[in-house]
């Protein structure tokens, strides 16, 4: 078993041992740790501290699981000179996130009309397995520009405002994306799945502001209670999915040329002034790219859906961005490192950004509140809505927690849900949900995950995000 | 669990793990085949209108078994097309000749289940039993 030595409520350290090049640091309460010590992943954040190059701590957000290499909800920042970058810190959705659109329109107005909304949404957006889009097919020069500009190139077409852009992490543009590093069964896979859900755990969900605990950041982010809300969570397919399987082949034996040791397979990595680090860098840019014109295009259809059954204009409906944020990825940021300020590669693999107020890559219109951070719950709960805080980027390179995270199997679930109707529970709870198929729904049923509260209320606690909404589903459609 | 069985699943939280046998490695590599339709359709209702044949190359063993089903994924994403009957042609450490026989997906006749990211090289496993060979393969979901 893995050391640990508690250091605050939500704190708690692994010391430095062995290989290890640094110490970890785990945010949790003394109440999730049991369930976190279950599986290996305290073991996969000492394995982290032990890569070259490591800058601060091998960080764990509470929502920290087993993952492939790297936990889930692992924070690593590598320096430019000795670090390293690790398609395994990232995963295999490259630019899976979250993002939240605000309207006008309380809750009464929408609740009568969820039905309708929800089955607008399904067929509009395709979602679930082998989804793909028939009207938009692109060709290879397309995709390409897609992969340069990300969510610039749908505005460009027609998906979406200016504004939109203006309220997506790094402006829905990963700088850097060359598609040349993306290889051609990638380009294949992700040709005909622009603007489509996929499956799993991923969802356009429609709610309400059930809570609001800071007034005035809400205000700021232009929530107020009793607020219809629309969360859209998807990533970049299955080209990012081709992305990384490729680049983990790459990294395989980049790591055994440029002689770095690891103590698991899945750590495999290249330094980042290497050839093989530069490029899977330009390559999972460009995934991350696609995957924010891919959530820019479900936006464009959630609107169109609004439009459709509540037979109002856009001015009216007020579907207005709040934020996208991703949630695996891996991103050249300035921190400061032992009281200087340097480059750094921070790996967020199942993990959100949270910058401070007045940080230069935190937006302009949240300038005073700090930069949102949107974090989902299961499709039966509530998710919420916080922001950045000066102690996240002090303390954790400007990052907080990603979601819920899993603690049944979807085997344990589908045997849980066996005999009971999923879709009518929700109904009795008020909850209308849409899935392509049975499976998908009955595996994501609220029990299979941990309340993401908790996870919530150990950022909160620590400080590294600040709560300001409790949003709570009505309606949702599922991959 | 029934003697035999090709696959089944191990208990897994965030992902699906699955434990794969086969009386020879061809078998085996077949059955992993299997195993990931499995995962996206009822395999019942697939017919075998249709037939692929590919080619795999990896540096090891384990590595083809991931690349092996990788490829099937590329086939799903690319063309809808799922395999209800895997055939090994050739094998070597190294490489992998197979026939896939099955049909495009279509939503309207066979049952989605889970979608599937990638086979990953997370516990990946090989071994020999005493009744042939068998395989542990995770699928990020």
């Amino acid at each position: 078993m893995i050391k640990l030595r508690q250091i605050d409520e939500y704190r708690w350290e692994i010391p430095r041992e062995g290989k290890m090049r640094t110490r970890g640091l785990v945010f949790a309460s003394q109440a999730m740790l049991a369930k976190i010590q279950e599986d290996q992943s305290l073991q996969q954040v000492a394995n982290v501290a032990t890569l070259p190059g490591i800058e601060g701590p091998s960080l764990a957000m509470p929502d920290i699981h087993w993952g492939y290499g790297f936990p889930i909800g692992g924070v690593a920042a590598f320096n430019l000179e000795e670090g390293v970058v690790s398609p395994g810190g990232v995963g295999y959705d490259i630019n899976c996130g979250v993002r939240l659109l605000r309207t006008n329109l309380p809750r009464e107005e929408v609740a009568p009309r969820v039905e309708d909304l929800v089955s607008a949404f399904f067929s509009n957006i395709p979602s679930g397995v082998g989804s793909r889009r028939k009207d938009l097919k692109l060709n290879m020069l397309t995709l390409k520009e897609v992969m340069r500009y990300g969510a610039g190139w749908a505005v460009k077409n027609g998906y979406g405002s200016q504004a939109d852009l203006e309220h997506i992490e790094a402006g829905g543009q990963i700088p850097g994306a060359d598609p040349e590093m993306v290889s051609q069964f990638a380009m294949d896979r992700g040709k005909d799945q622009l603007g489509t859900l996929g499956s799993g755990n991923h969802f356009v969900e429609v709610g309400y502001v059930l809570e609001v605990y800071d007034e005035k950041l809400a205000a700021a982010l232009g929530l107020f209670k009793g607020q219809t809300t629309v969360i859209v969570h998807t990533g970049s397919r299955g080209l990012g999915h081709q992305v990384c399987d490729d680049y983990i082949k790459v990294m395989l034996k980049a790591a055994a040329k440029y002689g770095i040791e690891l103590p698991d397979r899945q750590l495999c990595c290249a330094p980042l002034g290497s050839p093989e680090g530069r490029q899977y860098l330009a390559a999972m840019a460009a995934a991350a790219n696609f995957a924010f014109a891919n959530r820019q295009m479900i936006t464009h259809w959630v609107r169109e859906s609004f439009e459709q059954v509540f037979r109002m204009g856009p001015a009216k409906l007020g579907l207005e961005l709040v934020y996208d944020v991703a949630h695996n990825i891996a991103k050249i940021e300035e921190h400061e490192v032992n009281g200087k300020r340097k480059k750094v590669c921070v790996h967020r693999k199942g993990a959100t950004r949270a910058f401070p107020p007045r940080h230069p890559e935190t937006p302009a219109a949240y300038q005073e509140t700090g930069q949102p951070v949107l974090i989902p719950g299961d499709m039966g709960r509530y998710s919420f809505v916080l922001v950045g805080t000066q102690e996240a980027l002090t303390e954790t390179f400007g990052s907080t927690c990603h979601g819920a995270g899993r603690e049944m199997s979807r085997h344990a679930a589908l045997k849980a849900a066996k005999g009971r109707s999923i879709v009518r529970e929700l109904a009795a709870k008020g909850i209308i949900v849409r899935g392509a198929g049975r499976a998908t729904i009955d595996e994501e049923i609220s029990e299979a995950y941990k309340d993401v509260e908790q996870v919530v209320d150990v950022t909160h606690g620590a400080g590294i995000s600040k709560k300001v909404a409790k949003l709570k589903p009505l309606g949702v459609i599922k991959g | 669990m029934a003697r035999g069985r090709p696959y089944r699943q191990l208990s897994h939280t965030a992902d699906l793990a699955w434990r794969i046998r086969g009386a020879s490695l061809p078998e085996l590599f077949e059955n992993a085949g299997g195993a990931l339709t499995a995962t996206l359709t009822d395999r019942r209702y697939l017919r075998r209108t249709q037939v692929r044949d590919l080619y795999v190359k990896a540096p090891d063993r384990e590595a083809l078994l991931v690349d092996w089903l990788n490829r099937l994924l590329y086939l799903f994403d690319v063309e809808g097309f799922l395999g209800r009957e895997f055939q090994v042609l050739a094998l070597t450490p190294q490489s992998l000749k197979a026939r896939v026989r099955g049909e495009i997906f279509d939503p309207a006749r066979h049952p989605e289940k889970t979608g599937v990211k990638a086979a990953t090289y997370h516990h990946l496993e090989i071994k020999r039993t005493h009744r042939g060979w068998q395989a542990t393969v995770i699928l990020d979901l």
